[in-house]
């Protein structure tokens, strides 16, 4: 038995170990709170407007997630004509593997993260880049002008507000010293919170943060992309059943990750007033996350250029002045005030 | 906001696409019968230059039903469950413009009361096709799952409660035959007008909250400001009428101009604007959704006593019969004037010879290949909902 | 900033109408909704008080009907055991609720008052001939009889009724 416990000493303290566990542990978890974030949002959105949401399946409409996921994984998967097979098949898979690869730094607790790596921030913000390559994909490779128009607007949209995204990601990384996401949310535990202390900067970083995030993820008011009055869900309009399934199931995975990172790297992570630990992380993240919920059903969504010049006139300037902000606080505390 | 364009841009209909820049990388997209956004079957064909429109040629049609040519058979009194289901936004109006029109040619006058009671009837409904206008625009600009689509289950929901009312009086919440020659055919039940003025004074209260979850919003005034101009001289060229012209500086409403039913009775408030852009349009029909509950919630109480009907009651299929005459009676739909042009004579009286009408939708699409180009895709898409048009009146 | 000031004056409006009681909370369609008098879905035919069929076979709502659903075949005219006197009676008479636009106008020609719409039953049905009104489904929908029989439309439609009381007609 000692025999025992001591290899799984030893493969929890390899990073590898470690790694696989708690990568098949964080996706499991983590996939299975999508399904029911999807029917707490039908819940929410269903109270917000004056009506009940899905009631039928299930108690309170519990199983709808599931019998959503059982009626896509039965139908038919169509490929246009004209269409590039391997590239149109393989769009959808490619966002979903890119939006968890993003999970992979994200800390939940003091050591449950998946990976631990130095440069954690810049592996986050990489990846949510990257996927705009699946819906760039998906919209040439469907041959149909809807989802062409779709993805050219979602590349515009996602290349412009990664700058503003990557600016204001800087402001924490500047305040902590460090790139490793742990190791913000523990000099944030010991000297405050990135959003309040030093005050300015944080601030303005995080709501932009925030709105830049937002935008990436193609959530309204940005939802261009997939504007489904004018677009009808914009790259993912020929796609069918399971493949389309997994087109909001990452959209909805990346929000959750944009708001777990907007906790870890503003908020404190897992500091808490009393007890930190895992679940104030979990909380401050839920909390963003029905807050973009909220802000999805009560906001129009901008028009495409609108959109580009809110980013470029106002968004950049601003996070430019948050970085330089940040750093002269950082080198006026760091040298104890004097100049 | 306004985007950048090839300026001097001046929206030409009849613009030859050859003429265009040759350099120019021409892409047709169909804004095609089956979409969310286009308000029925209804198909537009844009031809773009990037997401610049060049040029928007608009195919009507696709939900023609042959109702004129099928009216041409019917006895007058079956006339007006067909003819209802034209602009199935607003049914009470049109079997209103209907039997005015067989009126005139009978020479039969409505009692007061049946008239009082029209002319409530036609507000409520004003008030109902507004919600829907307003409710389905939100959700063009918005989303069918967002931000727009909370304005529109608001809106859904004052509607029904509209809709219950009429529930009460006729007993379908839609399509209700209410009306025949010669007057009204139910007659209003107990408690209807404290049930009307109970609703009415929600339908107010919640107006107010449609205020300030879109029509404050920053976001709203820049998708629709200066977006899709219709100017006064074009308004008038085109013949629009109805919120679409006043919108656009065009002070003319039937209800005042040309009263009919008791409106010489009441203050009518023509609610005009000057921009003409879809915000314009947006607010007129919001503000002509609150001076028609004025109206009405002031007219239900003092309904007179006295018959509803007058002339021969239908007991037979032929009762009315009208033998020759031609006339043109017009009323005030909530999308502008909805015309009846009424030939009788056809065999034996009992049925027209021609029964033509004047839906004002379709003049109002008429004015999409003038105001289209030069805008975004999505502005395309807020300009066809501002001009809320109802597929099923035109193409009958 | 404007925006995120009158963004949260939106949410606001949200947040106050996701604490009010959803409109829509009735179990629809499990439990049914409940209906004014005049509603009007179904159709009856009844007896008159001599406990004989109403329906005389005159074919006027036959006539009437903008989407000719309803055939009646008349059956040869007897004489009635209640009153004595020769009068119609039916043979076949089928509705087809398919097609019926719900116009009430069957209901304002009948000059024996013996075809009323009903408030219920209501239920779709699950092949066509569900919604096929037969003659004998038609009797058995006798006892969901509400309001409108003709007599009581052509009353409200008398031109002589409420009349003020002038001089004069």
């Amino acid at each position: 038995m000692s025999n025992l416990s001591e290899n799984i000493e030893l493969f929890m303290g390899n990073p590898w170990g470690r790694g696989v566990v708690l990568s098949i542990a964080i996706v499991t978890v983590v996939m299975t709170l999508i399904a029911w974030t999807i029917w707490f949002e039908r819940k929410f959105a269903g109270r917000m407007q004056n009506r009940v949401g899905p009631t039928f399946v299930g108690p309170f409409g519990l199983l709808q997630p599931l019998a959503d996921v059982i009626k896509m994984l039965r139908k038919e998967l169509i490929i246009p004509r004209g269409a590039d097979p391997f590239l149109f098949l393989l769009a959808p898979p490619l966002t979903l593997f890119f939006t968890l690869a993003g999970l992979a730094v994200v800390p939940f607790g003091p050591s449950i993260v998946v990976a631990d790596l130095e440069l954690g921030v810049l592996w986050a913000l990489a990846f949510s880049g990257l996927l705009l390559f699946p819906i760039w994909i998906a919209g040439w490779a469907s041959n149909n002008k809807y989802a062409l128009l779709g993805g050219m607007r979602a590349v515009a949209q996602g290349v412009s507000y990664e700058v503003p995204m990557l600016l204001t990601a800087l402001v924490p990384v500047i305040q902590c010293s460090s790139f490793n996401i742990t190791e913000i949310v523990n000099y944030q535990i010991a000297n405050g919170w990135v959003i309040y202390w030093p005050p300015g900067p944080g601030i303005f970083a995080a709501a932009i943060f925030f709105v830049a995030s937002l935008a990436e993820a193609n959530r309204i008011p940005f939802d261009i992309p997939e504007a489904e009055s004018e677009l009808i869900a914009g790259v993912g309009v020929e796609y069918t059943g399971i493949l389309y399934g997994l087109l909001p199931l990452s959209e909805y995975l990346h929000t959750l990750i944009s708001s777990a990172l907007v906790a870890a790297l503003f908020l404190g992570g897992w500091d808490g007033p009393f007890a930190p630990g895992m679940h104030w992380m979990i909380l401050k993240t839920l909390t963003l996350f029905v807050g973009i919920l909220w802000i999805r059903w009560s906001l129009l969504r901008f028009r495409s250029d609108q959109l580009l010049r809110i980013c470029w006139y106002w968004l950049v300037p601003i996070s430019m002045l948050t970085v330089c902000a940040a750093a002269l606080s950082k080198y006026l505390l760091a040298s104890g005030g004097s100049l | 906001m306004s985007i950048a364009m090839p300026s001097p841009f001046v929206a030409d209909p009849y613009l030859d696409i050859d003429d265009y820049d040759s350099d120019a990388d021409l892409m047709v997209l169909n804004l095609g019968p089956q979409h969310p956004s286009t308000h029925g079957v209804f198909r537009i064909k844009l031809i773009l230059d990037g997401e610049i429109i060049i040029k928007a040629i608009s195919y009507p049609g696709y939900l023609h039903r042959g109702v004129e040519k099928l009216c041409e058979k019917l006895n007058y009194a079956m006339i007006t469950p067909i003819v209802d289901k034209n602009d199935y936004i607003s049914p009470m109006i049109n079997e209103q413009a209907i039997n005015m029109a067989f009126e005139s040619l009978m020479g039969v006058e409505v009692p007061r009361r049946g008239r009082w009671i029209r002319t409530i009837l036609a507000e409520m409904q004003r008030v109902a096709s507004h919600l829907i206008a307003l409710g389905t625009f939100a959700m063009d600009l918005g989303g069918a799952i967002g931000g727009g689509a909370s304005l529109f289950m608001y809106m859904f929901r004052d509607r029904e409660l509209i809709l219950d009312c009429f529930e009460e009086l006729t007993g379908c919440r839609f399509h209700y035959n209410t009306h025949i020659a010669g007057g009204q055919r139910h007659d209003l039940p107990e408690g209807w007008s404290e049930k009307v003025k109970t609703a009415l004074a929600q339908i107010t209260q919640h107006l107010e909250d449609c205020k300030q979850l879109v029509v404050e919003n920053p976001i709203f005034a820049d998708r629709t400001k200066g977006v899709g101009v219709i100017t006064q001289q074009l308004a008038l060229e085109l013949g629009l009428q109805g919120p679409i012209a006043r919108a656009s500086g065009v002070d003319m409403d039937l209800r005042r101009d040309a009263p009919y039913h008791c409106y010489d009775e009441v203050k009518v408030n023509v609610v005009t604007e000057s921009s003409g852009d879809t915000w314009a349009r947006f607010m007129v029909r919001l503000r002509e959704a609150q001076e028609s509950i004025r109206i009405a919630t002031e007219m239900v109480d003092g309904v007179p006593v006295g018959p509803i009907f007058a002339g021969k009651v239908v007991k037979t299929a032929i009762a009315i019969k009208i033998k020759e005459g031609q006339s043109y009676v017009a009323v005030e739909s909530p999308r502008g004037e909805l015309g009846t042009y009424l030939i009788a004579g056809g065999p034996k009286g009992i049925s027209p010879y021609r029964l033509k009408i004047r839906p004002p939708s379709l003049h109002a699409i008429s004015a999409i290949p003038y105001i289209l180009p030069g805008n975004n895709v999505s502005d395309a898409i807020a300009i066809l909902g501002s001009l809320d048009p109802v597929m099923g009146e035109v193409d009958r | 900033m404007k925006y995120f000031y009158y963004a949260l004056r939106s949410m606001w409006v949200t947040l106050i109408n996701l604490l009010r009681k959803p409109t829509t909370d009735t179990g629809f369609p499990l439990n049914p909704r409940p209906r004014p008098e005049r509603y009007r879905t179904s159709f009856a035919l009844v007896h008159d008080e001599d406990k004989e069929e109403a329906c005389i076979a005159c074919a006027k709502c036959e006539m009437i009907c903008p989407s000719q659903i309803i055939t009646v075949t008349p059956g040869k005219k007897r004489e009635s055991p209640a009153t004595g006197k020769k009068r119609g009676y039916l043979d076949d008479f089928t509705l087809d609720l398919q097609a019926c636009i719900f116009c009430e106008l069957c209901v304002q020609v009948c000059p024996t008052d013996a075809i009323l719409m009903t408030r219920s039953p209501h239920r779709p049905g699950f092949a066509r001939e569900d919604l096929l009104l037969t003659m004998d489904r038609l009797y058995a929908n006798e006892p969901h009889v509400t309001w409108g029989t003709a007599s009581l439309l052509l009353e409200m439609q008398d031109p002589k009724r409420n009349l003020p009381t002038q001089e004069g007609e």
